[in-house]
């Protein structure tokens, strides 16, 4: 189930429905919104129900597991285990085996070796990190136990954030399962202007980019014209923000409406003076959730800055791997990894742009390494980077207003002030319930109005 | 909250009332319930021809065409 459906609309409102019948009666509620989130995933691929179920399980048992002392080192090693193996199994099996296989290629050891085809489950990647992070924080003293099989796998399974973030923190989340706070108008303000915004990233900005200049240029890179590509280039750029931070905001908005917050995923990420400081703003819960989870454990800045910086690219070029099995993503992982360290050396020796040219060469870069994200293979990448720098006289290019018009848009949200959010806020605050509901409702009208038809999937749906 | 759940499930029975057979499509594109489906389609359907009965317009239907005309989106 997609969040910009009618299909989903309705089951929203029936599950918002619910939860307010038993908002009084936590074991009710918990169960209502377990059984809401199955539903939820279960319309993608009921098979994969029993994935999550079985993870969720994991996460619960090394949970008490590793308060026991005759237990801990066991249950911890051999859940965190179990949840690597799961995500390397489903997720990056396929990706080994035709490596492997293309290896071996022109050898007499030559075999076909993809033996067997397996599917994605959507997801798995977001649910497997929250199990990880809770069974670690558990271990770690951060979380205190829970004991009751219904609060971890709410944690685990709770439909806003489920298939594409952002990435829950126990410590976070399971205080609220016990009281969650009921939306007064203020969040009810608040999650309406999420929801909206979020729709009109995905809905209008992204995916009419995505159809009108991005997917077409990428199918065929050879022969564009270096404005077709840098439009292209910028394109996605902007698609891949507004798709996947629209995705945040209206998982942020509707959990605010059942009453559970989340921490922002996204802080207007193409304003970063540094690479740091773009993966400060950019899927925040992953960078923190990578920063305390692999790069600490790895060594983190303990040591020289030769040791730091190898622990960083290799902590970024997982990070790649993290986002997808592929050749691309491991190299987008490594040049980020490689720029956060080159820029540790600049700042050991005090060097530093002035602030909006570091704005702008830092948004350049980030650019240019999202050619080999979006790209499908090395070739792709060599053929669009052939026409991002192939001076070619300016030839015009056919391109409508519509497009340069959308990436102006996506430039406004990202250096808007944010005061805007609070200030619509604080108006949205002072309107009744009724009328809150109405603008929303409206709201969401006017962009199914201006979206176009279809369904298009979430980017990191397939992460 | 209550008041808000409330108008927003009477803000979609507005929006389907004017929102031509949009509803009927997406019912069409649900994920397969097996018997399930067969009652939704059947009770939409029902519900379908006693909103056509009423001959009211597909607001939605022009305001899409309005702003897809204006913002060159389509």
């Amino acid at each position: 189930m997609v969040f910009p459906t009618l299909q989903f609309i309705v089951f929203f409102f029936c599950v918002l429905a619910l939860n307010g019948m038993v908002w009084s009666r936590p074991v009710w509620r918990k169960a209502m919104l377990i059984a809401a989130s199955y539903v939820f995933y279960a319309a993608w691929d009921v098979r994969f129900l029993a994935l999550m179920i079985g993870v969720s399980l994991i996460a619960w048992l090394a949970g008490i597991g590793v308060t026991k002392p005759a237990l801990r080192t066991f249950s911890k090693v051999t859940s965190i285990t179990l949840l690597i193996l799961t995500l390397g199994v489903f997720k990056y099996f396929n990706f080994f085996m035709l490596s492997f296989s293309q290896l071996l290629e022109g050898t007499a050891f030559a075999r076909d070796l993809q033996w067997i085809s397996i599917i994605l489950p959507v997801g798995i990647s977001f649910y497997i990190f929250q199990a990880i992070s809770y069974v670690m924080d558990v271990d770690r003293g951060d979380v205190p136990v829970r004991r009751n099989a219904t609060d971890v796998f709410l944690f685990i399974s709770f439909f806003p954030q489920l298939v594409a973030g952002p990435i829950v923190r126990a410590a976070h989340f399971l205080p609220q399962i016990d009281n969650p706070k009921a939306p007064d108008r203020a969040a009810r303000a608040l999650a309406i202007i999420l929801i909206l915004m979020g729709l009109f990233k995905k809905m209008v900005v992204a995916n009419y980019l995505s159809v009108l200049i991005v997917d077409p240029v990428y199918a065929l890179p050879d022969g564009q014209n270096m404005i077709t590509a840098t439009a292209a280039m910028l394109g996605y750029a902007i698609q891949i923000y507004c798709d996947f931070s629209g995705y945040s905001d209206i998982a942020i908005g509707i959990a605010l409406l059942l009453g559970y917050e989340f921490h922002r995923n996204f802080n207007q990420p193409y304003r970063a003076h540094s690479l740091r400081n773009f993966w400060q703003r950019w899927h925040i819960s992953l960078s923190t959730w990578i920063r305390d989870y692999l790069y600490i454990p790895l060594g983190g800045n303990v040591g020289g800055a030769l040791r730091s910086g190898i622990i960083v690219v290799l902590t970024m070029t997982l990070a790649g791997l993290w986002h997808g099995a592929g050749w691309n993503f491991l190299l987008w992982g490594f040049v980020h990894g490689a720029g956060l360290a080159v820029e540790r050396m600049f700042r050991a020796r005090n060097f530093a742009l002035p602030y909006w040219l570091a704005v702008f060469v830092v948004f350049v870069i980030v650019c240019l390494l999202w050619v080999p994200f979006r790209a499908a293979d090395f070739y792709e990448t060599k053929a669009m980077f052939t026409a991002l720098f192939t001076l070619d006289g300016f030839a015009p290019a056919e391109l409508s207003a519509t497009i340069w018009g959308l990436i102006a848009v996506g430039f406004v949200i990202n250096i808007l002030p944010m005061q805007w959010l609070g200030r619509s806020q604080a108006i949205l605050s002072h309107a009744p319930a009724s009328v809150q509901a109405v603008i929303l409702a409206i709201g969401v009208w006017g962009i199914f109005a201006a979206a176009q038809d279809g369904v298009a999937p979430f980017i990191y749906f397939q992460f | 909250m209550k008041r808000f759940t409330i108008t927003l499930i009477a803000c979609l029975a507005v929006a389907w009332l004017l929102s031509g057979e949009r509803f009927l499509d997406s019912v069409f594109e649900m994920v397969d319930l097996g018997q399930v489906d067969d009652i939704i389609i059947e009770r939409v359907i029902w519900l379908e021809e006693r909103k056509a009965s009423l001959g009211l317009p597909d607001v939605f239907g022009a305001i899409r065409q309005s702003l897809h005309n204006v913002l060159g989106l389509g």
